[in-house]
């Protein structure tokens, strides 16, 4: 195909579809996305005439998902606020030091037993450590948890794992991209990282009271143009520093949330997010080679393997410390294993970095196992928790969590 | 022993859990898109949810008023009263007897005495006044609707039962 236009429908129309299907499946959308994308991606089969390969809108369809990365990283930012991480407060803090303690030493342990490489198993160790707040969100509300004892902590977990997130991916995008290997330059490359992210802030608070000038803009296509141009021109500077542009969108959108604009700016945002998001997805299934896999199923699984039993573990252990019931505290560990943006962006980012090419296809896999994994343990944690009531017994402790205002 | 808890729910809302003075359990959570959701717990296992229903916004506010009483007002009760900041607003029938009936409001020195406004009339046949003069009389049967602060407004209820402070 060779009708630019008439490729990117095929590829909405075949999203779409994906999505149907995922909607009467009653299930997430992310994996149905990435398995579509490496059906139709360049290493597809073609049949003579019938050759659903988007080569000529590759480039396009791959610029369009880097947008839903800064899309969903920038409304990450929008929402995250330090406050309310503080006011969730001790608890959190100890889940999410119990969670990180476990997972992400199993995250560096494993790759280092395999021999990989220092920045291979930093960016292993990030893709296995962070689960996807975007599907698990969205399963506790379809599964209409909200109500539950553990949904609180679920939540802080994935809060603090944010926060995370952003410094673990500014510095690692550092060490990536720069391609430092010896210690003085990973230094260097951490050092500039966390100077730019800190100075960004700095900057970003000081500039609130101008951002509250400059967007008062009447008209929403203006408003939408400025919106943008900030977010890119972040991004896309923060990569001259070898910082991956998400950073730079997670970054705007942190200082974006203290203006008086961010109302406005997450109504707008919103649509753009879900569609780009959706194109990111279906872009990091057209890049991988289905072939490829094969090589990647031994790591892959064990590394599954161990990210369910390392988030079982964190989960039962912060439910507990938090007085909440075994079953509740078993609700956490199955509902936070599910993969997908976060672990995809460092995919992406270990690609511009020249990294090894076997991190691709294991990040692929591993992605796909723990996103369709994921939700239907989610789903069936209650027949979990009841088997495991066999053997483990705790009672809910009376002062069981609602952290009072 | 009545008790509300409230949290936030990142990324997806706000969390109010009511403990009833029954011992019901029922938490409210109030979306971030507007939909609201209430569940009641089981009272011997506070885990599990026995039922729920989703209300989207113009719903939730129609069930609000019916359960705050806007709508109906239960018979036990004798006023409503919807409290902005220290201000009140309640509204009372004048029943039948009352020394009030038939003088104007000016008369009943209403303001003068407690510090209480009326700020609207709705009569017998539901024609409604928007704050009335002092000239306008109060007539049995209609129903006055009050502003004041909470001390000004218990003032005026007892101006207006019994006809002195």
């Amino acid at each position: 195909m060779e009708h630019i236009v008439l490729e990117i429908g095929f590829a909405l129309a075949l999203m779409a579809a994906a999505g149907l299907l995922a909607s009467n499946l009653k299930f997430s959308i992310v994996p149905l996305l990435i398995l579509v994308g490496m059906l139709v991606g360049p290493h597809a089969p073609h049949l003579g005439v019938i050759d659903f390969r988007f080569i000529a809108s590759a480039p396009l369809i791959d610029f369009m998902g880097r947008l839903g990365v800064l899309f969903l990283l920038f409304y990450l930012g929008l929402e995250f606020s330090v406050s309310r991480l503080l006011k969730a407060g001790r608890t959190i803090l100890t889940s999410g030091i119990i969670y990180m303690a476990i997972n992400l030493t199993l995250g560096i342990g494993f790759p280092l037993y395999l021999g990989w490489p220092l920045r291979e198993t930093l960016v292993a160790a990030g893709v296995t450590t962070i689960s996807s707040s975007a599907i698990v969100a969205k399963m506790i509300v379809d599964l209409k948890r909200t109500a539950n004892p553990d949904t609180e902590i679920i939540l802080g977990l994935m809060m603090f794992q944010d926060v995370f997130v952003a410094v673990y991916l500014s510095i690692v995008s550092g060490i990536v991209l720069t391609g430092a290997t010896s210690f003085g330059k990973v230094t260097g490359a951490t050092l500039v990282a966390l100077g730019f992210m800190l100075g960004l802030i700095i900057v970003g608070r000081k500039a609130v009271s101008v951002l509250n000038y400059l967007l008062d803009l009447p008209s929403d296509e203006l408003f939408l143009l400025a919106l943008f141009s900030l977010i890119t021109l972040v991004a896309g500077f923060s990569e001259t520093l070898h910082i991956a542009e998400a950073i730079g969108a997670l970054l705007t959108g942190l200082v974006l949330a203290e203006t008086r604009h961010v109302q406005r700016i997450e109504r707008l945002v919103v649509p753009f997010r879900d569609f780009f998001g959706a194109i990111f997805f279906f872009s990091f299934g057209l890049s991988i080679d289905p072939l490829t896999l094969g090589g990647a199923v031994g790591p892959a699984i064990i590394a599954v393997i161990l990210t369910l039993l390392g988030n079982f573990v964190a989960g039962l252990l912060s439910g507990r410390s938090a007085g909440l019931s075994l079953r509740a505290s078993a609700n956490i560990g199955l509902t936070i294993t599910s993969r997908g943006e976060f672990s995809i962006i460092l995919a992406k980012l270990a690609k511009q970095g020249g990294l090894l090419p076997f991190l691709q296809p294991f990040i692929a896999l591993y992605v796909l196992i723990l996103a369709i994994l994921g939700p239907l343990l989610t789903k069936e944690s209650k027949k979990i928790s009841k088997l495991l009531s066999r053997f483990i017994k705790w009672e809910a402790n009376s002062r069981a969590i609602h952290y009072d205002r | 022993m009545f008790s509300i808890h409230e949290s936030e729910l990142p990324g997806i809302g706000q969390k109010f859990q009511i403990i009833t003075r029954s011992g019901d359990k029922l938490v409210i959570i109030i979306h971030d898109d507007g939909r609201r959701e209430m569940y009641h717990f089981d009272h011997d296992d506070p885990e599990d949810s026995i039922s729920m229903i989703s209300l989207d916004d113009n719903e939730a506010r129609q069930v609000a008023a019916i359960l705050g009483g806007i709508i109906y007002k239960p018979k036990s009760l004798e006023n409503i009263e919807v409290a902005l900041d220290d201000m009140v607003i309640e509204w009372y029938k004048i029943e039948p007897g009352l020394p009030c009936i038939g003088k104007t409001i000016g008369e009943a020195q209403v303001r003068k005495t407690t510090g209480a406004t009326i700020i609207a009339i709705i009569e017998k046949d539901h024609s409604k006044v928007i704050n009335p003069g002092p000239e306008r009389v109060i007539n049995e049967g209609a129903t006055i609707v009050v502003i004041g602060e909470k001390e000004q407004i218990k003032a005026c209820k007892k101006l207006i039962k019994s006809g002195s402070v």
